[in-house]
């Protein structure tokens, strides 16, 4: 009898989604069964993470080789706190996302739903791989893995709009991910012989300072997933996907991979000793926070409600890429800690999103004035969401912008603290006219004082339970965030 | 002082708010008594605090000190409690359960900002006012109160993340997050100093209160009124008491609300112009910043809370009976509501400044403070200042609502909730003016000052009673403008008509560009195309062969064109 | 004040303030007493901090003076600012 260890708990976490999938795919027949299998595996899933999250903390670093690919070049894992955050914020969220999976998927009679599970179960494991991956070359074959185990559910509804969303996703994605972020890759193991991940970099001393910007480029670029401008339109076009996926893929999996690898790369591969050595990372810290506002402006222009998320999450991906552009230490524990604030905020309003969109069918904003009242719960759970996507107290995204404006702080970079301070504005400027227009449109007008009690409880007339349940969740989890915002800090201090 | 009942762990701010968020779980009938326990019991547990800090906890590299008791934390929490407990009882016969919510939990995150000790745990509290208060704008809940509610909204956020800049600027600079004296020399505190200065309305930052308090409810306006800008006002006199600067801006402030609030229609409006010109005279005082000063700013603070509630709260009941609180539609409403037209003089006289009322005697120390300074400009300016307050605050108000051209509207009189708090409110503006003594043994700092002098009195009663004479002149040889519905331009004109327009200018101009970047971009990749194809086609010269080299250089190529061909 | 085209709804007791006799009085006693509080500034020994309070009944004059401006500059500033109701909406 071998007895559980880290390691092995390393190894299960990679092969329970996959085992998940086979099973879901065997209980096509069986809904019921088949949505069992994705509980079951979700909460294993969650629990293992949770094991490994307790060894993790106390300092261990499980390892895992599997086998070597040329000599010197391993697929190997290794988890250290970045990763382990990623990984519990996935798995965690896959629980939420899998109950409202299936309130969402049966509420709207979605066709091919056990495709869809499969793919899901997939991605996630190339999520976690991603997260717990031990050098640039495994993170790169699980990254290209979650671009395609995820192009079938952008396409779900195998409409034109879905393919048409389907190209642009997978060729955005694609080309970047193969012509940057290979050749950076290449590049790095010419240069430095390795591609491990390594605190403080593997680069300083073997790389020329002239060259790195260039190779910074061609990594951040390479990144698609990470939605920098001019390469974030694959992310808008993912929208054509069934909410689920945008809330779960778009706002937390497929995007926090985009970061977490930026994050990843400015870390353990240039070193951010390095970069800020070298200066090399002062052209992206402008992209970046060109990017939070340019997109927070066409957040403003949209109409659809989940193109208008698209764009917000856009911005908000840029805080992530931000903080590591800054390169110090608070920058990158900002940027952690922004992934995992905004994987709950946003998760919320997409999942609030899709549950505006099984009760009513409507998408627009325009359209949901009044709504706020006979789906009281959903509005107000997007209030929340939306309060921590701002950057308010008391949500947990207060605080990620905090770590980051302390960071642009400790580079002197006055301008970046006016474009995070600007960007809450405008966050409220396309966020909250929803919530209130939704509770408070349309009312009598003689409500002056007396009369009209708030959200009425009759007439209400909110998603399946299954949908709201999870929303509501996360929205208790935007607050908790808040609260227990120490010990993320505490956790991510140890990389830096 | 009662005994320590409650643990002291239990901040008093606390007990607003989270006893406020379990207001909807308490049934109507108990909910009105559970209510107005909730700051009764609050204030007597924050007596029971003996000076000192509390709630030492450690977040991040920093140390939080929630809670500060000190004499000038004391007397903004005691007036905050009060208020809080007189807006409960004025607003008895509401049952939206919005308001109600929000009505104790609003002030009690003021509270929090009045008690922090600390500058994070102030911009936490700063930005749950912001929050907590966009509720009672939204409870209006017309067309107009949610457009206004959104520039609150963004004005108020855009006040927080000024403080957030600034206090981690600040802190990056110094170490230091205490929120205590601070110097105007750097520009961290300049950010903090402008963070301040939009919640306290400072001039041409002032328009958000006009803008958005009168579209809320009829209880939900005095509520507003009284926490945003007080709570900045004390955070102006912890931080900024002394900084010359605030003597000169607290100077604009008492003047130009004067001039737009003669021509205002709306009464309600007439009086948040009148909070910009009051909070005015506080901010003067803490510009001085010697102790007699500072505590005329805290105590004007605390008699103006009273006052101007018990204005705002007499305005709100004839909104409430007559459906209207345009001046030009109102008129001998005293033949209905003669008791709240008798609170409203007394609220009048109070923030006129008569003698015997609370204005006198808290204003007198400000008005001494300066004259002790030998700034003769300040002076003349509070001088004046005062003739303006009782122009549109002692006069236009009771005058244009109660009196002037009878209306011929009849109502009831206000209900026995709102006339209660109106009595108790005025009792205090009397009591006060009477027998101040109390109040000042709450003030922050020892003194030793007569508001009854001869001086005093008579000058003061030359200066009020002449002004009122000069108003009947004009009223008689009917010069006094009439009121008009309309709507008069202040600086929200900037940012509700030149910058949409100025954006929308912007914006057609980048739809044009973007138009003809995309078509003449379309035909050059046509072009790039066709190129590449006679060339490397299979038709072409190099289609015959290919050297490894071209195949990458193929691929590179291909993959750029199905990049960009995606991206249009 | 000035009005005197009163209008008391039918069956309505007219007030004391409705007869604008009595509303004459209030101005006369409104005199009165500021002839009363300037008279009193030659009866008290002043402690001023600034030399034009030694002018008598500096106060009301300035009081007076003051007053009058504000109607004016208002009277004016309409002329500037004023626009119709629904100005912003459109």
């Amino acid at each position: 009898m071998i007895s559980f260890t880290p390691q092995i708990a390393l190894g299960t976490s990679l092969l329970l989604p996959l085992i998940g999938a086979v099973l879901i795919a065997l209980s096509d027949k069986t809904p019921n069964r088949r949505e069992a299998v994705t509980l079951v595996t979700a909460g294993l899933l969650f629990a293992d993470v949770l094991y490994l999250l307790v060894h993790v903390v106390n300092g261990m670093r499980p390892r895992l080789e599997l086998w070597e690919v040329i000599p010197g070049l391993n697929l190997a894992f290794e988890i250290e706190p970045l990763g382990m955050l990623f990984a519990t914020v996935a798995s965690g969220l896959w629980i939420v996302n899998s109950v409202y999976s299936i309130g969402y998927m049966r509420g709207n009679q979605e066709q091919h739903q056990t495709r869809f599970y499969v793919c899901f179960a997939i991605a996630i494991a190339s999520a976690l791989a991603i997260a717990f991956s031990g050098n640039m070359f495994t993170l790169f074959i699980f990254y290209e893995a979650l671009t395609l185990s995820t192009y079938p559910l952008v396409t779900h509804k195998q409409t034109d709009e879905a393919r048409r969303g389907g190209r642009v996703y997978l060729g955005v994605l694609l080309t970047t991910s193969i012509g940057f972020l290979l050749v950076a890759i290449i590049w790095t193991w010419v240069i430095a012989g390795t591609l491990d991940f390594r605190p403080g970099g593997i680069l300083d001393g073997v790389a020329e300072p002239a060259i790195v910007p260039v190779l910074l480029a061609l990594y951040m670029f390479g990144t698609g997933k990470a939605a920098l401008m001019p390469f974030h339109r694959w992310l808008p076009a993912a929208m054509v996907a069934p909410t689920p996926v945008s809330a779960f893929l778009h706002a937390v999996a497929v995007v926090k991979a985009g970061v977490f690898t930026v994050l990843k790369v400015t870390v353990y591969v240039f070193g951010i000793d390095f970069l800020s050595a070298t200066g090399a990372s002062q052209w992206l810290m402008w992209l970046a926070a060109a990017t939070i506002l340019i997109a927070s402006l066409v957040a403003m222009t949209k109409d659809n409600l989940k193109a208008r998320l698209a764009y917000s999450t856009i911005s908000q991906l840029s805080y992530v890429t931000l903080g590591a552009a800054l390169a110090t230490s608070m920058g990158v524990i900002g940027g952690g800690m922004q992934i995992a604030m905004h994987a709950m905020g946003k998760m919320t309003l997409f999942m609030c999103a899709g549950a505006i969109y099984v009760a009513t069918h409507k998408t627009q904003v325009s359209d949901m004035t009044g709504l706020g009242r006979v789906m009281p719960f959903t509005f107000a759970a997007f209030f929340i969401g939306a309060l921590s996507i701002i950057g308010l107290p008391p949500m947990g995204g207060a605080w990620s912008k905090f770590m980051l404006i302390m960071a642009a702080a400790d580079r002197d970079e006055v301008v970046i603290i006016a474009v995070l301070m600007l960007s809450s504005l405008l966050n409220v400027g396309y966020l909250m006219p929803l919530v209130v227009r939704g509770f408070f449109s349309e009312a009598p007008a003689a409500a002056l004082g007396s009369a009209a009690t708030f959200a009425p409880m009759r007439g209400l007339r909110e998603a399946p339970v299954l949908c709201v349940l999870p929303l509501c969740l996360t929205a208790l989890g935007c607050i908790a965030l808040f609260f227990y915002a120490e010990p993320i800090y505490r956790f991510l201090e140890t990389i830096v | 002082m009662i005994a320590n009942v409650l643990p002291l762990s239990l901040f008093p701010a606390l007990i607003l708010i989270v006893g406020g968020m379990l207001i909807p779980l308490v049934p109507q009938s108990f909910r009105k008594v559970y209510m107005l326990a909730l700051p009764v019991v609050g204030l007597l547990h924050f007596l029971s605090y003996p000076f000192g800090s509390y709630g030492e906890i450690s977040l991040f590299d920093f140390t939080l000190s929630i809670m500060r008791v000190d004499g000038l934390s004391r007397i903004f929490s005691a007036i905050f409690f009060i208020a809080t407990a007189l807006n409960i009882i004025y607003a008895w016969h509401v049952r939206d359960t919005l308001q109600q919510v929000t009505s104790v939990v609003y002030p009690g995150t003021a509270l929090g900002g009045v008690l922090a000790g600390d500058l994070i745990t102030l911009f936490v509290f700063w930005e749950l006012a912001a929050i907590s208060s966009v509720f009672l704008i939204w409870a209006g809940r017309t067309e107009r109160a949610i457009k206004a509610s959104v520039r609150y909204l963004i004005i108020q956020v855009g006040s927080g993340v000024l403080l957030l800049g600034g206090l981690i600027l600040y802190a990056h600079d110094t170490g230091s997050i205490a929120f205590d004296l601070m110097e105007l020399s750097s520009f961290p505190v300049l950010l903090i100093f402008l963070a301040f200065g939009v919640k306290s309305a400072f001039p041409l930052l002032h328009n958000w209160v006009q803008d958005s308090y009168p579209e809320s409810t009829v209880s939900g306006t005095i509520v507003l009124s009284i926490f945003t800008t007080k709570l900045a006002v004390y955070s102006l006199a912890r931080g900024f008491a002394g900084t010359e600067q605030l003597i000169w801006i607290g100077a604009i402030m008492t003047l130009f609300p004067i001039f737009f609030a003669v021509i205002e229609d709306n009464l309600r409006r007439v009086l948040t112009y009148s909070i910009n010109n009051q909070v005015g005279f506080m901010v003067v005082a803490i510009g001085i910043g010697t102790p007699l000063a500072i505590n005329g700013a805290a105590g004007y603070a605390f008699c103006n809370i009273i006052f101007e509630g018990l204005l705002f709260m007499s305005m709100g009941a004839v909104l409430f009976r007559t459906g209207t609180i345009q001046a030009s539609e109102l008129g001998g409403i005293y033949k209905s509501m003669p008791i709240t037209a008798f609170f409203c003089i007394i609220g009048a006289l109070s923030i006129a400044a008569f003698p015997l009322f609370a204005g006198f005697v808290t204003k007198g120390l400000i008005i001494d403070a300066v004259s002790g300074e030998h700034m003769i400009w300040i002076w003349a300016i509070l001088l004046f200042a005062s003739a303006g307050v009782l122009e549109h605050a002692g006069i236009k108000i009771p005058y244009f609502a109660f009196f002037a051209h009878d209306s011929g509207k009849r109502c009831e009189e206000a209900p026995p909730g709102m006339l209660i708090a109106m009595g108790i409110s005025a009792v205090l503006c009397i009591g006060i003016g009477v027998y101040p003594a109390p109040l000042f043994a709450l003030l922050p700092f020892p003194m030793d000052y007569q508001p009854y002098t001869t001086a005093h009195v008579i000058t003061q009663l030359q200066l009020l009673l002449f002004a009122i004479l000069a108003f009947v002149v004009l009223i008689r040889v009917g010069v006094y403008p009439p009121e008009i519905r309309s709507t008069n331009l202040d600086t929200d004109w900037f940012y509700r008509k030149l910058t949409p327009a100025g954006l929308s200018v912007i914006g057609r101009g980048l739809n044009v560009a973007r138009q003809w970047i995309s078509a003449s971009s379309q035909k050059r990749l046509d072009q790039f195309i066709g190129r590449l194809y006679r060339l490397h086609g299979p038709e072409s010269t190099l289609a015959r062969s290919w050297p490894a080299g071209h195949m990458a250089l193929w691929i590179a190529i291909l993959l750029g064109v199905t990049l960009i061909l995606n991206y249009f | 004040m000035t009005d005197e085209t009163k209008q008391t709804q039918a069956g309505e007791k007219a007030t004391w303030l409705d007869n604008p006799k009595h509303i004459d009085y209030l101005v006369w006693a409104l005199v009165a007493l500021c002839v009363l509080v300037a008279g009193a500034d030659f009866f008290y020994v002043k402690h001023p901090h600034f030399d034009v309070e030694h002018i008598r009944n500096f106060y009301g004059f300035y009081g007076f003076a003051c007053f009058v401006f504000i109607v004016f500059a208002g009277k004016l500033l309409r002329k500037l600012v004023m626009r119709d109701e629904g100005y912003y909406d459109r």
